[in-house]
């Protein structure tokens, strides 16, 4: 049987108790909208009954509160977030590329067609200054269209690359941050006290992190351990291991791990990931196409041209011109004026007997097995492709992470709604608590009033 | 399990992709295209850029048809002038071989008939878009000039080449027929014969005024073969227009298929999209400012 003093002194614990828990609910409340926030849940137990107490108990212990997180979900989530990014990186690069390779009166593809139509209109009177001049102005406004095709992969090449800079600080930045917050919970965890909103930051972070490359997150003896895809690390316990760029072939910015190793080409996921996949895969390989059909057609056009002879008898030279190590970017006219074109097979300068031979390139087959337009198609095909693959996974992965994010909320996330109720139920405990004491000063006054009266 | 009680994160991906499909919408039907871009469907844009080229190629050859045609018609018109004036030379040939006629009368006939050869020979030096129709591929200023020492009293300065342009795949035709085989051709030399009469005229005798007027009526009748020649071409060309017309209304619309919509789905496809964000919006509307703290005032 309880003393009063007891009573008194457990009525004041359950005081306690509930108002550490409206506290709690509380800190919920106010976090409602806080980005990356656990909810906390109040510990409440009942105390151990003690051996001289007899059979009732000692009243309700605080302990604290949990943040309800489910680190498994939290892997996933981030696994998608760098998905995600990687994706969210390449349909903004190719989105900015198919502009280029848009246009059905413009670009390359027109240019083509406006450069045999001139050429045709050659056939009835290849004298015809004009029309001359409108074959050249038609192979110049290809060339241009070559070049501005090839300025737009090399542009989203450099945008990528200069993303890869700034990425890498972001990146070292968060791993600092991630590192210091670790630093901070081994000193929480050390004395038994639960990480709260400080591994909500760190997960928050972490998802940042995961947003620009991708990571793979591990225990290494008890210290959370952050690495890079292929394993280099970025946060081992409270410290951070930065990433470097420095300047490699073709003048391209290279990722070295704290190692001093170069991993670049094992790097993927994420905002990193994705730019790298537009500098080192994607771009190059649109870029080999281009210069292909760059270099296949002014060969095929130049190799009609020097089989006919132009307009003052001279065997024909070159339309246009190349350079070896970047076609498209560097494809110009050669000839000086419109007499340059050899339209005529014999030598008369009133003869269009060689125009078959150059109209023939548009529906011949070049050595990559495709007419020039076909080739041309393809390639934009290919753009397309690419980029309507990167939207569709994007779209899908970001379906995917909503759904966890949904998930992780239905967990973690704060309910006005509970927590209300929450705090009706605490306020009522604090209020029954509260007349039990006023109860008990009652008894003590009675018992106070029979000794004064005895 | 515990219900996801932040709504709101959900709603607005679900508004924003309600708004991106009424946008798609109105985008299509304003446009009246489904592909705009390579990524709106790779395969469809590609194949349009190939039926673009080909469209272009039609027009080449519709374009290359119409120039042959006008060419020939010239061409033709200048032969059919030409047989008017060598008729008449004939009738001038007729009176002249009349032993009736004295000196001065076959001279002035003389000069009639170099006044029909100088109106062939303007014929023979014809030009379109400055160049000679009947000089084969040479360009010079014209086709023929007058030469006394020639045998046929003129000179050709073209040559013999022909020019050929392309009026569908596959298929050319020959743009010119080179002025030597018309006008001076050994089956009946138009300028030749002309000449020959013209000097008949000037002093020869009757019989060689009948024999040179029997040469200018071969000459008719060579250039009534060499009108063919054009007449074939004309109508070659005719025919391939109207093909080429065909192909063009066929390409359009395979272009059409392609990145074209059809006006009911893009209608149909607007309404659903109306719907759907109206729903969407309605739903928000609905949930969002529901809460448990309503219902404790």
């Amino acid at each position: 049987m309880l003393s009063l003093n007891a009573s008194l002194s457990l009525a004041s614990q359950a005081l306690q108790a509930e108002n550490g828990a409206i506290g709690i609910t509380n800190n919920n409340i106010a976090n409602v909208n806080t980005p990356g926030y656990s909810r906390q849940v109040v510990n409440l137990s009942a105390e151990a009954i003690s051996q001289s107490g007899g059979s009732i108990g000692n009243g309700v212990a605080f302990g604290g509160y949990t943040s309800v997180r489910d680190q498994l979900l939290q892997i996933s989530i981030n696994t998608k977030t760098s998905q995600s990014g990687s994706l969210d990186t390449q349909t903004s690069a190719l989105t900015q590329i198919q502009t280029a390779f848009s246009g059905t009166t413009s670009g390359i593809g027109a240019a083509m067609s406006t450069l045999f139509s001139t050429l045709s209109s050659l056939s009835s009177n290849p004298t015809d200054a004009s029309a001359r001049q409108s074959v050249l102005s038609s192979a110049t406004q290809l060339a241009n269209a070559f070049r501005q095709g090839s300025a737009a992969l090399a542009s989203a090449q450099t945008s990528a690359d200069a993303q890869v800079v700034s990425t890498v600080a972001q990146i070292n930045q968060l791993t600092k941050q991630i590192a210091s917050l670790n630093g901070q919970l081994q000193t929480l965890t050390g004395s038994r006290q639960e990480g709260g909103s400080l591994q909500d930051q760190r997960d928050q972070l972490t998802a940042q992190l995961a947003q620009l490359t991708g990571i793979s997150q591990t225990q290494t003896e008890g210290q959370p351990t952050l690495t890079t895809g292929n394993g280099s690390p970025l946060v081992v316990g409270d410290k951070a291991y930065a990433l470097q760029v420095t300047t490699g072939p073709g003048n391209l910015q290279h990722v070295i791990d704290a190692s001093g190793m170069d991993v670049t080409s094992s790097l993927s996921g994420g905002t990193l990931g994705g730019a790298l996949t537009i500098r080192d895969t994607t771009v190059p390989g649109l870029l080999t196409g281009l210069n292909s059909l760059a270099t296949q057609f002014a060969s095929a056009i130049n190799t009609a041209q020097g089989a006919g002879f132009d307009a003052t008898g001279a065997s024909g030279q070159p339309l246009f011109t190349t350079s070896a190590t970047n076609p498209s970017a560097t494809l110009s006219v050669a000839l000086s004026g419109p007499s340059g074109i050899a339209v005529s097979s014999d030598g008369s300068s009133g003869s269009s007997g060689n125009l078959a031979n150059l109209l023939a390139v548009g529906t011949s087959r070049l050595p990559s097995g495709q007419t020039p337009i076909d080739s041309y198609a393809s390639l934009v095909a290919s753009i397309g492709n690419s980029a309507s693959q990167a939207a569709a996974g994007l779209t899908a992965t970001n379906l995917s992470l909503s759904q966890l994010n949904s998930m992780q909320s239905a967990t973690s996330g704060v309910s006005l709604d509970e927590e209300s109720t929450n705090l009706i139920r605490y306020q009522q405990a604090y209020t029954a608590a509260a007349h039990v004491i006023s109860t008990v000063n009652s008894l003590f006054s009675v018992v106070m009033n029979m000794s004064s009266g005895g | 399990m515990r219900v996801n009680p932040n709504q709101s994160t959900a709603l607005i991906a679900d508004m924003q992709q309600a708004q991106q499909t009424l946008a798609t919408a109105v985008d299509q039907l304003s446009s009246n295209k489904r592909v705009s871009r390579p990524s709106d469907d790779a395969a469809a844009f590609a194949a349009n850029l190939r039926s673009l080229a080909a469209s272009a190629g039609v027009d080449r050859y519709t374009q290359n048809s119409s120039t042959v045609i006008a060419r020939a018609q010239l061409a033709d018109s200048a032969l059919s002038s030409v047989v008017t004036s060598l008729t008449q030379a004939v009738t001038f040939g007729t009176e002249g071989a009349s032993g009736s006629l004295t000196a001065a009368n076959r001279s002035a006939l003389a000069a009639q008939v170099q006044g029909v050869l100088d109106n062939v020979l303007a014929q023979a030096n014809l030009t379109s878009g400055g160049m000679s129709l009947f000089s084969g591929t040479a360009a010079p200023d014209q086709a023929f000039t007058a030469d006394p020492t020639a045998t046929d009293g003129v000179r050709y300065n073209g040559n013999g080449g022909v020019n050929q342009t392309s009026i569908g795949d596959g298929l050319q035709v020959a743009v010119n027929v080179p002025g030597d085989q018309i006008f001076l051709s050994a089956n009946g030399s138009v300028l030749g014969s002309l000449h020959q009469l013209v000097t008949a005229l000037q002093g020869g005798s009757a019989n060689d005024i009948s024999t040179a007027t029997v040469a200018v009526n071969s000459a008719i009748a060579h250039v009534g073969q060499q009108r063919v020649l054009y007449a074939n071409t004309v109508s070659q060309a005719d025919a391939q227009e109207s093909f080429l017309s065909q192909e063009t209304l066929s390409l359009t619309s395979q272009q059409t298929a392609l990145t074209g919509i059809d006006f009911a789905t893009a209608a149909t496809n607007l309404t659903q999209a109306q719907t759907a964000h109206s729903a969407v919006l309605a739903a928000a509307a609905k949930v969002l400012p529901v809460s448990l703290l309503d219902y404790l005032k």
